[in-house]
């Protein structure tokens, strides 16, 4: 009999966000990530102080999942961004940081919850529709058919991650790797409806970040020896292969509820060992030259089969399975016997391959969209951060294929829109408000939180004590070095704004960021000239940028309408 | 040794833990509501504004408390909804009985019993209280829903006899549903993928087997995907089934399915059965033809145009090999109830594989529209384009939310929105108690009808209030001798209601004691009445000033006088019904499908409006007490609905504006366009008024060490 417990009673808390513990929480929460933002981000080393791994990170998914949280609200928080980030990869912390300064700011006001949710939906809308209209000022279109944008999309994810420690040589070989690996997954014959290939990242530790490889194909990992043993096929055709995913190990399948009775002196081992050769038989009479295992080959069958000059390789794993079949066109075999002529597929050659003292099994394709990124580092944790990184620069890639815009990085894409925001709230509220019972005294005063909130994000990618200032034309932001004393000179100061698409010399005026200033019209529709020329730009992702954001506002009126918090003590 | 182990099951202790949770719930009821979060003991959060659901979070201890949460979890596995107006409803019904005992000197109904403790003398006296209560819930309400509630109902179909529903309507139903469910921001937008998901479900022929159905399968019928805006959901054609391929073969024509509950492979032996094997060559046949075998049914089924295998159960990689050669997609490990979904909607019985081959076709196959992977964040799904049947054509609602919690209270929300409306789909019964006696069969309602007809909306000044009080009595005049008959029979009434106005400081109560002053006064002289008439409403006055602002004691001014003159209007009906004696008569009707209201407390309104009318006919003390407490705690609903609302929309103004409507006979106008149903309304209160019942029939709550021991009914199997 299971024992039966009486459940405890559970722990009710009315109007959590108003305790100090609360507050102290978030704004530990926001400071650390706030911390981590932008490329001269400070890293975070999580370790548990019993020895063990150490992770040092500055990326929103790898903190995230390291911190352990324990707070309902902030549980809430960090699931919500979590759950961005495996979706989206990118803009994780901007998500975060976006999500505490709404809260932090809206508490201060004091206004209802019912008023300050129904505003911010309203703003974060007008902030989407603008982003995804035609006349938006801070994004640009992505052109497949030249590499400028796309590279700038990956180098802008490579510099945001310092815990990568990568050198400015190292980012350009790595941006460059990682926009190969992308377009060779990219099918050759595109018609209707594409289905992207994979790129199976590869880890080489002890080696130069510099000698990080792309290489088509498959590579299978395995021990000197064994490739030694391998003999050398010589062939100018394809390659017949056959990829079996039952265990050609000799085990007894499954017999069933039942007994089975075996008489005296009966071996059932040889009964199928004498299977496994005539499957042996079956494949060698069929010309297959490579055999494949996911599981194990029993010894007997390996020796039979490289007697007959086949290559078998066992214990390939599931995780390979996949893209194996992909790359072949094999169908994985389950049968011990009378195999279809259909299941086997092709290969154009295979060879050994040596990277530093790793030795390769590489199997090269004929026309297929699997390729392999050997991914080098000399430091375990910046190749976990490397792998991480260039994950989600790929991933970026494939979201921007299918939207092919790209938003301003460098946050001038914020400060842009916060300064739209503010135009079109003080110009325009009725627009806005419509048939809604808020006032407009209210509207200002959630827009302007809503628009600090955004400002303050951007603010964060300065962490040496430095200024940020933005411009009353573009709406963009420049940052000046922290111990410029001169105020009246801002042009010999400010070089490029931070995306890099305008530079100092045009006739601006600028004005600090935090500071109150009237609203302005930021200009809208971008000149294609301007984009066409700048070859250094800082890009973010559209798509995870406009979800981040949504993201974050739906979790701050998600907090912010909780009323209490009943936690259960069992 | 007892006492210390055992409480008193009293009303003030279920009052107590009641007020705990009204205080809980009422901050997320009506449209203002705010989201509770719970946590999980396995660490998840989960965000609510399902009044069950947080109940149940709080793992309540007190034995009282575990057993209202148990009535509102039972109330709600059927209706869907209610669970914070239950509470908040039963809060108030409790405040009430406890104001009557509170203060009472000599006890209401049981001078009788004096040897037993106090405690004991109330328990007897909550017995005849609960007693009353049930009397009233099987013979009272059904009747007053169906004579005066009834012609307020308006109907959610746009033809009653064809049932056909309007987008329009729904649309309201739904909004307002929704309002007190999800979040604030999202409840406009979720109530239109609902009516997206109704309207795109349904065919003409729908019946209300198709609300079961989803209510039933409502888990197979959606998939959460988090990560992703709310506003990423959308409804999508066909079936989702939550887990990924075994083996996908694209195909497209005339695709067929079979479903499998065991493995289509043969194996050695069956359970209870031996396999003897006495040599390696019959194994090594075995095997081939257990190979050969599994490869002809794989044949056969793809010569059947079989393309697609459901199986409950995991399928040997043989299988899974022989469905990838013959182009067969496989989906593996089908949960039962994705299994029994399947086969209700399109009628199919699963495929055993045959024991000897013929050319026969496989029967049990369906067709269906597309089979393909469907790719929700980056995780592989099983779509399914089942071919709908008459009444159900397949869709399946993609829920997404930045969090697991956040979609989870969108799903419970949904699935309690087809529960409400399965209800709403069905005719309530209403039984009851009618004391007729008029031969021409008039009702009481009809007369009452007309009697609020022949006066003009009273007005605020007194001077106009005076004039047609003194009209109805001139009309009355004839009938002044069997008033004063009445009031004698109804002098019990007339104290307890003399009682319950000091005890329940509210408006009602004092209107019915008023009413039978201003009788005494008419019975003994009809020129005192108007002089009488001023120092009551000064009292009134006086009474309510500590009450909000001057302009709600205006208000509350104006209604008393109108329920005066309403109450003198009455009077010569109750009289009538008096003289002629009455006879109890059983009456059944029922309420049609569909019955909706507009939603801002209206139903509570209304029902208290006329259970207050009721309880100054009724000739029973103890029916006069319970409609009356009924009454009251019914207003405290629209109370907690506008507790945050100021001015013109706050719950006085409401108030006082349909109950003016309700005597001038003018429709009723509501603040809100959203519309609810009364059969959850009515179910709801039956509901908490069983609870009630519950609660009062409890003396003693004693706590033992040990679980109760189950009780095993071994007669019956004896007998067997």
């Amino acid at each position: 009999m299971s024992r039966l417990e009486a459940k405890k009673p559970s722990l009710c808390k009315s109007e959590p966000l108003t305790t100090e513990r609360v507050r102290t929480t978030l704004s530990v929460l926001k400071r650390i990530v706030t911390s981590c933002y932008g490329p001269s981000g400070r890293l975070k080393q999580l370790h548990n102080g019993f020895g063990g791994y150490v992770c040092t990170t500055s990326q929103s998914s790898a903190l995230l999942s390291h911190l352990l949280v324990t707070h309902p609200i902030l549980k809430i928080l960090t699931t919500s961004v979590q759950n961005h980030v495996s979706s989206f990869s990118d803009c994780g912390l901007f998500t975060a940081i976006l999500c505490c300064n709404l809260i932090e700011n809206v508490q201060r006001l004091g206004l209802t919850p019912t008023t300050v949710i129904r505003l911010n939906k309203h703003l974060v809308s007008l902030c989407i529709s603008y982003l995804k209209s035609e006349t938006c000022g801070c994004r640009i279109p992505v052109d497949f058919s030249s590499t400028q944008i796309l590279l700038c999309l990956v180098r802008s994810i490579l510099t945001s991650k310092p815990a990568c420690m990568l050198t400015r040589k190292e980012t350009e070989h790595v941006s460059a790797l990682i926009l190969r690996a992308f377009l060779l997954t990219i099918p050759g014959n595109a018609e209707g409806h594409i289905i992207l290939g994979k790129s199976l990242i590869v880890p080489l530790k002890d080696q130069r970040v510099i000698d990080s490889t792309v290489l088509p194909g498959i590579l299978i990992e395995m021990a000197e020896v064994q490739l030694m043993r391998l003999l050398p096929i010589k062939k100018s055709t394809a390659l017949k292969v056959a990829l079996f995913c039952t265990t050609l190990s000799g085990d007894i399948s499954d017999t069933g509820e039942g007994t089975v009775v075996v008489s005296y002196g009966i071996s059932l081992e040889n009964a199928v060992l004498d299977q496994l050769l005539n499957l042996g038989r079956q494949l060698v009479s069929d010309h297959v030259d490579l055999v494949l295992c996911q599981k194990v080959i029993h010894p007997s069958l390996k020796q039979f089969l490289n007697m007959h000059r086949v290559i078998a390789i066992d214990r390939i794993g599931v995780t390979l399975m996949e893209p194996l079949t992909k790359m072949t066109g094999t169908q994985p075999i389950g049968s011990l016997g009378s195999i279809s002529p259909n299941s086997y597929g092709s290969v154009k050659d295979v060879c050994t391959v040596k990277f530093g003292s790793k030795h390769f099994f590489h199997l090269i394709p004929n026309e297929a969209t699997i390729c392999s990124l050997l991914l080098c580092s000399r430091n375990d944790t910046t190749w976990d951060e490397l792998k991480l990184t260039c994950q989600t620069a790929l991933h970026v890639l494939q979201l921007t294929l299918k939207e092919p815009w790209a938003l301003l990085g460098g946050g001038c894409t914020e400060t842009h829109l916060a300064a739209y925001i503010r135009h079109k709230t003080h110009n325009d509220p009725e627009s806005i408000l419509k048939d809604d019972e808020c006032t407009q005294t209210e509207l200002h005063l959630i827009a302007e939180a809503f628009c600090s909130a955004l400002e303050s994000v951007v603010g964060s990618l300065e962490h040496d004590g430095g200024e940020i200032l933005t411009d009353m034309k573009y709406g963009h932001l420049w940052s000046v070095q922290a111990d410029s004393t001169c105020v009246a000179n801002w042009q010999d100061l400010l070089s490029q704004c931070g995306c890099g698409l305008y530079n100092s010399q045009e006739e601006l005026s600028w004005s600090f960021l935090r500071s109150t200033h009237h609203p302005f019209v930021p200009q809208t529709c971008l000149p294609h000239e301007a984009v066409g020329s700048a070859s250094n730009l800082t890009l973010d992702c559209l798509t995870a940028k406009l979800s981040g954001l949504q993201v974050a506002v739906e979790t701050a009126n998600l907090i912010l309408d909780l009323s209490y918090v009943i936690e259960d003590k069992n | 040794m007892l006492s210390s182990m055992a409480a008193a099951g009293s009303v003030k202790a279920a009052l107590q833990v009641a007020e705990v949770l009204e205080a809980i719930v009422s901050c997320c009821v009506g449209p203002e509501g705010r989201q509770v979060l719970c946590t999980k003991p396995t660490g998840e959060v989960l965000l609510s504004r399902n009044g069950g659901r947080l109940l149940e979070a709080l793992h309540l201890q007190h034995p009282i408390a575990r057993m209202i949460v148990d009535c509102v979890s039972s109330h709600l596995k059927k209706t869907g909804d209610g669970a914070k107006t239950f509470i908040i409803f039963l809060c108030h019904l409790l405040r009430g009985l406890h104001a009557i005992t509170d203060k009472e000197k000599d006890p209401l109904m049981c001078e009788n019993i004096q040897t037993h403790g106090r405690h004991w003398k109330n328990c007897c006296q909550w017995r005849f209280i609960s007693q009353a209560l049930v009397a009233f819930q099987t013979q009272i309400l059904d009747g007053i829903m169906d004579q005066y509630l009834s012609r307020h109902f308006s109907s959610i179909f746009s033809s009653a006899k064809e049932r056909t529903l309007c987008r329009s309507s729904l649309e309201l139903l739904l909004e307002a549903y929704f309002c007190g469910r999800v979040g604030r921001n999202n409840h406009k937008f979720i109530s239109q993928l609902m009516c997206d998901y109704f309207f795109k479900c349904m065919t003409c022929k729908s019946g209300i087997d198709v609300f079961e159905l989803v209510d039933d399968y409502f888990v197979e019928l959606n998939v959460g995907v988090t990560g992703l805006p709310v506003s990423d959901s959308r409804v999508i054609a066909g079936l989702v089934l939550q887990k990924d391929f075994s083996v996908y073969c694209p195909a497209d024509g005339d695709i067929r399915m079979v479903i499998v509950t065991e493995t289509i492979q043969p194996l050695f032996s069956t359970s209870g059965s031996e396999f003897i094997l006495n040599s390696e060559a019959q194994f090594q046949t075995s095997q081939f033809w257990i190979m050969e075998k599994t490869k002809a049914i794989m044949k056969h089924l793809r010569s059947q145009n079989v393309k697609l295998l459901l199986s409950s159960v995991k399928q040997p990689d043989l299988v899974i090999y022989y469905a990838g050669v013959n182009g067969i997609s496989v989906v593996e490990c089908l949960s039962s109830s994705e299994v029994s979904l399947i086969r209700r909607i399109i009628d199919l019985s699963p495929f055993v594989p045959p024991q000897a081959f013929s050319q026969c076709e496989v029967s049990n196959t369906a067709l269906v529209k597309f089979c393909k992977p469907l790719i929700l964040r980056s995780k592989r799904y099983v779509h399914l384009g089942l071919i709908g049947t008459r009444t159900f054509i397949p869709h399946c609602v993609v829920l997404c939310g930045p969090v697991q919690g956040l979609i989870e209270q969108h799903e419970d929300a949904l699935h309690g929105a087809f529960k409400m409306l399965r209800q709403l789909f069905k005719d309530l019964d209403l039984n009851y108690v009618t004391q007729t006696s008029d031969q021409n069969g008039t009702s009481s309602l009809f007369i009452y009808k007309n009697s609020g007809e022949s006066y003009q909306a009273p007005d605020t000044g007194k001077g106009s209030i005076q004039r047609p009080y003194q009209d109805t009595v001139v009309e009355n005049k004839d009938e002044l001798e069997k008033t004063q008959t009445y009031l004698k029979v109804h002098s019990n009434l007339v104290i307890s209601d003399v009682e319950l106005e000091t005890y329940i400081p509210y408006s009602t109560p004092t209107d019915t004691f008023q009413t039978d002053e201003t009788l005494k006064c008419l019975s003994l002289e009809r020129n005192r009445l108007t002089d009488d008439y001023e120092p009551l409403l000064k009292n009134n006055s006086t009474a309510y000033s500590t009450r909000g602002n001057n302009r709600i004691d205006i208000s509350y001014e104006n209604l008393q006088v109108t329920n005066i003159t309403g109450k003198g209007n009455m009077l010569p009906v109750s009289c009538k019904l008096q003289n002629m004696g009455t006879s109890q008569s059983y009456l059944s009707s029922s309420m049609p499908a569909g019955c909706v209201l507009p939603v801002g407390g209206n139903f509570e309104i209304l029902l208290h409006y006329y259970l207050l009318n009721y309880a100054k006919k009724c000739h029973q003390s103890e029916e006069t007490m319970v409609s009356m407490i009924i009454a009251n705690a019914l207003l405290g609903i629209p109370r907690a609905l506008y507790k945050s609302k100021t001015g013109k929309y706050s719950f006085p103004h409401i108030y006082v504006r349909a109950v003016h409507a309700l005597q001038t006979n003018q429709p009723l106008v509501s603040s809100q366009t959203g519309l609810e149903s009364v059969t959850g309304k009515y179910q709801l209160l039956t509901s908490v008024l069983q609870c009630l019942t519950k609660i009062l029939t409890i003396d003693l709550v004693i706590t033992v060490k040990r679980h109760p021991q189950k009780v095993h009914n071994q007669d019956s199997e004896d007998e067997l």
